[in-house]
């Protein structure tokens, strides 16, 4: 409504201008039209030139043949009445017209009309100077009286009404704005969702449906797409299991088989460690697009940081990390209580990529420590190690580098991408974020600090 | 730990992949095991489990005829024998689907053969543990099923709580078990503040089952997650 607001504002000026222009027309045009007639009617045949003439030229002797003629070529008949009420003269006088007239009937023509002739009358020395106009010629007010208060205010009067209407004029105007917006303003909050790829649901009646129609068909058809994309990238993955399994049960077995050769044994265990690589590819990929197109529900829950943080150190250590590379687990006792709610797959998924990344950024080896600390804004998750750590070009190189499922960029390579993607789409999930920074003497650390609103229960007394 | 009183077992494979069939099959035989019984879809597999009367069932989701988790609903109307899924989908609702309804456990494929076994090894121990009663260490022998540590010839008794800590951990021979799960054993859930407790059991536990209980060879300590057994090589 703010917007509205400055909306408003902004047209207000032109919306008085407007109103200003509409009332010079009107007067204009009332000039032009009521005012041209009545102009042209006043010209010099109108009845007080007329009177003023015929008065000046009648004498004893009648009129001069000039104004007579000007009379007949205007059909108007002029009579001249005597204190008695007699016509003493008259000019081309219609035969209905009587040439006697009582005081009442003068009392009554003067005002008005005699025998429906439009008639208007001048004092004379000699008498009552009389000129009837042609019938339907002119009308005249016969009741042209009013309130000498109502005269004064008048000019009010006109002001209040152009007021008004003013007024009335600018609600229409508001309202009609008022309920464009008020429509509008969902469309375009919707569109934005739109633009991040979010699906909407409109609903907006009158004329603008048609609009929100529109735009809850392209969010289904986007909504269509990513679940088309998602479920396509399912499906590759579930059909690249079976084929994958059996690739990397043949090649263990191969390698362990005493019988081949130790080069034949050397290569299937090359086969191996890579079809575990594609492993890795292809559940995270799956889970990546799952969580990118919100088709993977998160299973939150209660859980206790500290416990998950321990369980995924000894699933990692049991599963067998190899000699040269080291997992220590380090829980401040603020943070030994602490409990969020969160899917706690999700997150050890993400520490176990952590750790993976760890583990295969330095394979001369290294020592891997996570951590756990509580502070009174937030709960960190730090995954830390002593190798070889990353250049600053390459830190601002991955922070900078764009969300690899909306990059068009062809030359998209996810040699460092998906495992460390998916620990940040997890962490976003859960409303969290993910920080990386160089370690303090050597290696790289990542943290992952979820917000104390994800924190329920956390006793920093113990 | 010795596990070769498992390979005694009978295990019922029900995949409609005759090759992936071939290869767990071929690797659960590399490994002892003897008796296998394969089936390829629903129907044989409900009637293999019936003739059969496998001691384990490892079923795929997918089946030509129907779903794995019909076919397990079917096997439990009058067996309790356990069941592994073994499936190409890895949906956090499916995995849930399956051990909701009273799965042992469930494999999301690509897995390693290692893997695989370790995940039977665990679900058969578990099921068959009244089976093992010993467990030989390094310096004694563990007989669970008289909570006795037979040290040289010494007879010494294990208390309710030692047992069942040694039986967590024997459970899981030579893998890292963490202080929560050791507490949940002893205690139930959301057991805290019981580390003290817990370190206390595992020193009477060494001073039972080491031949030095101050460098302790058997039962080890995992700085900061928890505790390991080793069995004798």
């Amino acid at each position: 409504m703010k917007a509205f607001g400055t909306y408003i504002s902004k047209y207000l000026l032109s919306f008085f201008a407007f109103a200003l222009i509409l009332l010079l027309v009107n007067i204009l045009a009332f000039a032009l039209t009521f005012g041209g007639i009545v102009s042209r009617e006043y010209g010099s045949t109108s009845p007080a030139n007329m009177l003023e003439a015929v008065a000046a030229d009648l004498s004893a002797s009648g009129i001069s043949e000039e104004t007579e003629q000007e009379l007949n070529r205007n059909q108007i008949w002029a009579m001249l009445l005597d204190a008695g009420g007699r016509c003493i003269w008259e000019v081309s006088l219609p035969e209905e017209i009587p040439t006697q007239y009582t005081i009442q009937d003068v009392a009554v023509f003067s005002k008005g009309y005699l025998q429906d002739y439009p008639v208007f009358v001048r004092n004379m020395d000699n008498g009552l100077l009389v000129l009837g106009y042609p019938k339907d010629s002119f009308m005249k007010l016969t009741g042209n009286y009013f309130p000498i208060r109502a005269i004064r205010l008048f000019p009010l009067f006109v002001t209040g009404i152009l007021a008004i209407d003013i007024l009335l004029l600018f609600l229409v105007y508001y309202f009609s704005k008022r309920k464009i917006s008020k429509n509008t303003d969902p469309i375009m909050a919707s569109i934005k969702t739109l633009s991040t790829g979010k699906p909407v649901d409109l609903s907006i009646r009158g004329e603008l449906s048609e609009i929100a129609d529109s735009v809850n068909q392209a969010s289904q058809v986007l909504s269509r797409q990513n679940q088309a994309r998602a479920n396509w990238i399912s499906g590759v993955s579930h059909d690249i299991r079976t084929p994958l399994s059996m690739i990397m049960g043949y090649a263990q077995r191969i390698a362990g088989d005493h019988g081949a050769s130790g080069n034949i044994q050397q290569e299937a265990e090359i086969i191996r460690a890579q079809s575990a690589k594609i492993k890795d590819l292809v559940q995270d990929l799956n889970l990546v697009s799952q969580l990118e197109y919100e088709m993977q529900p998160l299973h939150k829950e209660p859980v206790r940081l500290s416990k998950l943080l321990r369980s995924c150190a000894a699933d990692l250590l049991n599963a067998g990390i190899g000699e040269k590379h080291s997992i220590e687990v380090e829980i401040s006792p603020e943070a030994e209580t602490a409990v969020i709610e969160c899917d706690a797959r999700l997150i050890s998924r993400a520490i176990g990529n952590l750790v993976q990344n760890s583990i295969n950024h330095n394979p001369q080896g290294c020592n891997i420590i996570l951590s756990l600390d509580c502070s009174s804004e937030d709960v960190s998750i730090t995954v830390a190690d002593n190798g070889v750590g990353m250049s600053a070009e390459k830190l601002r190189e991955l922070e900078e580098k764009p969300h690899y499922m909306e990059s068009t960029d062809e030359r998209l390579d996810l040699r460092h991408g998906l495992g460390l993607l998916l620990v940040w789409q997890i962490v976003e999930a859960h409303g969290g974020i993910m920080k990386i920074v160089n370690g303090t003497c050597c290696g790289i650390k990542i943290v992952l600090i979820f917000t104390r609103k994800s924190l329920i229960y956390s006793n920093p007394g113990n | 730990m010795d596990n070769s009183f498992l390979y005694s077992k009978k295990l019922l494979l029900v995949d409609d992949k005759p090759e992936l069939l071939k290869m767990v099959t071929a690797i659960l035989m590399d490994e002892g095991f003897q008796r296998l019984v394969t089936a390829a879809n629903m129907k044989e597999g409900f009637a293999a489990a019936k003739a059969e009367q496998p001691d384990l069932v490892i079923l795929d989701v997918c089946l030509p005829d129907g779903d794995g988790f019909s076919l397990m609903r079917q096997i439990r109307e009058w067996s309790d024998v356990p069941v592994i899924f073994l499936t190409a989908r890895d949906e956090a609702a499916d995995k849930l689907a399956g051990l909701g309804l009273g799965a042992d456990d469930y494999i999301a494929k690509p897995f390693l053969p290692q893997e695989f076994l370790l995940r039977v090894y665990a679900v058969l121990r578990r099921c068959y543990k009244g089976d093992v009663a010993v467990l030989k260490l390094d310096s004694c022998t563990v007989d669970f099923s008289r909570a006795e540590v037979d040290k040289g010839g010494e007879i010494l008794p294990l208390t309710a709580m030692e047992h069942r800590l040694l039986e967590t951990l024997a459970k899981n021979e030579g893998r890292i078990v963490t202080v929560d799960t050791l507490c949940e054993a002893l205690w139930g859930d959301n057991p805290f503040g019981y580390e003290n407790s817990l370190n206390a059991h595992v020193r009477r536990i060494r001073e039972k089952i080491e031949a030095d209980p101050s460098k302790p060879v058997s039962l080890l300590t995992v700085k900061g997650l928890g505790y390991k057994l080793l069995a004798r090589k």
